[in-house]
């Protein structure tokens, strides 16, 4: 067997050694209200990516070819970590070891109009303004507000709540909660929904493909079906309300296991069977070139023209 | 009141036929053995098509999921509590299970979202703990009304939906809880 080293072996240090040590083990912890103010270049069209555990994260695009932040961190937290490089800017809330209380830190983020955004928090709300490249925004209990303009936006949250503001511009649109309500207007292009039990209220613009989905949460959308559109929304108790603006030309796939149908297009809903529940409405208006299909297990559907 | 005489005429008529006419064999084998032997779809290949769908959205949904963890432990490995990672029912009607690939990866999958599940905000744990309830209720009600209806189209869409809902919501769990800011309160055992 080997002797140990030496050094393993030696006396302890002084006690003052021994304190320098310790202090140097254990981070530095921001007092409350620490400011914060970086600045660095950044590719007018590269990525920022932030980081944040509880607080707020407001980003919002303007014209310089770099990414600021200001703000305060929050008591507990150890520092931020602010890292431009050439084509990824990354802000990051770094938080001290076994802490268990932190603070809300707040960041103001300012990032190049086109840039890619993508946020992450756990119970810190994100605002995002003005931030035309695409978003990927996600928390787990915080709220979601953005804007989006024609890039891909992607916004997902358990039980925060989400709301994106469109400028008619299509783009891909995704959003994901859990118990979390959304809201989306004035979004155009493609829409993905998808929640457990949040209410979902959507007003979009010209869309070519959307897909709602819902357990127990209501639906509620109002939209411009595209020539050749596609609408497909279920849901297993929550109510649908669909209105249709403008010129409608579509087939209509409607079905209820045990919720009413309403129809303001003129036809009724038939009976699927003479001994089970079941109801199911199919129509054409005009060519019939785009598709709706509306089903529900419980659920009431109310189709309407506007 | 008195009926008309054709009706008793009838009436007497009816009560001399048999009561109960035997079909001159059985009949039933044949019919059996030509269902077997039917070429067309039928409600148990529609069933394994989304059994495969289902395999298919929960193997993505766990590729993703693992491509976002970051501990090196074996998920596989880790218990199971009954909360958030209760079983949901894995029938697809009165006939079929969906077990095998489909079951082991909704399995880990809910493994790992056991083992973040505990660095949650308590009020989004409760609410995620809920909404997955309400999941595994509506595909028990679904499961319910397909054993009343066999092979009704709309009941079969609406749980194929279910259970590809519960997948998502699992795997973008535990993606949200995987991201660097939910990483590092995890690993600081930060309360939220």
């Amino acid at each position: 067997m080997t002797a140990p080293a030496r050094s393993a072996l030696k006396p302890l240090a002084s006690p003052l050694s021994v304190a320098a040590v310790v202090l140097m083990a254990v981070p530095p912890v921001a007092a409350a209200g620490t400011p914060i103010n970086e600045r660095g270049p950044a590719d007018p069209s590269g990525a920022v990516e932030v980081s944040n555990v509880a607080g707020t994260v407001r980003v919002s695009g303007w014209d310089r070819n770099e990414v600021e932040v200001t703000g305060e961190l929050g008591e507990g937290t150890e520092r931020l970590e602010f890292v431009a490089g050439d084509k990824v800017t990354r802000v990051k809330v770094i938080l001290p070891g076994r802490s268990r209380n932190v603070d809300d830190t707040d960041l103001i983020v300012r990032v190049p109009a086109a840039s890619r955004l993508a946020v992450n928090t756990v119970s810190a709300d994100i605002e995002v303004s003005g931030v035309a490249g695409a978003q990927r925004l996600q928390s787990v209990s915080a709220d979601i507000r953005t804007q989006a303009e024609a890039e891909d936006v992607e916004c997902k949250s358990v039980s925060g709540d989400v709301t994106i503001h469109g400028t008619g511009k299509k783009a891909l649109v995704t959003v994901t909660t859990v118990s979390g309500d959304a809201t989306a207007l004035k979004v155009a292009g493609e829409v993905n929904a998808n929640t457990v039990s949040g209410n979902m209220t959507l007003g979009l613009g010209q869309t070519a493909r959307s897909r709602v989905r819902s357990t127990s949460g209501d639906l509620t959308i109002a939209s411009v079906l595209a020539q050749d559109g596609r609408f497909d929304v279920e849901s297993i108790s929550g109510d649908v309300r669909l209105e249709l603006h403008g010129p409608v030309d579509a087939e209509f796939d409607v079905s209820s296991f045990n919720g009413e149908i309403r129809n303001c297009f003129g036809p009724k809903a038939v009976s699927t069977s003479e001994y089970a529940p079941g109801k199911e409405l199919r129509f054409r208006e005009g060519q019939g070139s785009g598709r709706v299909r509306l089903k529900t297990l419980n659920g009431d559907i109310d189709l309407c023209r506007k | 009141m008195t009926r008309p005489v054709d009706d008793r005429r009838i009436d007497a008529a009816l009560g001399t036929l048999a009561r109960e006419v035997e079909p001159p064999r059985d009949l039933w084998p044949g019919i059996a053995a030509r269902l077997e032997a039917s070429p067309g779809p039928s409600r148990r290949s529609w069933a394994w098509q989304a059994v495969a769908a289902l395999v298919l959205v929960a193997v993505s949904s766990l590729v993703t999921a693992t491509l976002v963890r970051r501990s090196p432990t074996p998920v596989a490995q880790q218990p199971v509590p009954a909360s958030a990672s209760a079983a949901m029912p894995v029938a697809f009607g009165p006939s079929f299970a969906l077990n095998g690939e489909y079951a082991a990866a909704r399995a880990q999958l809910a493994a790992e979202l056991e083992r973040r599940v505990a660095t949650m905000p308590p009020s989004a744990r409760q609410k995620l703990e809920a909404n997955l309830a309400e999941m595994r209720r509506a595909a028990d009600e679904i499961n319910a009304a397909l054993a009343r209806q066999p092979g009704d189209p709309l009941l079969q869409e609406l749980l194929l939906s279910t259970y590809q809902q519960e997948l998502g919501v699992l795997a973008s769990v535990n993606q949200l809880t995987g991201t660097s800011a939910a990483e590092e309160a995890r690993q600081e055992n930060v309360k939220l």
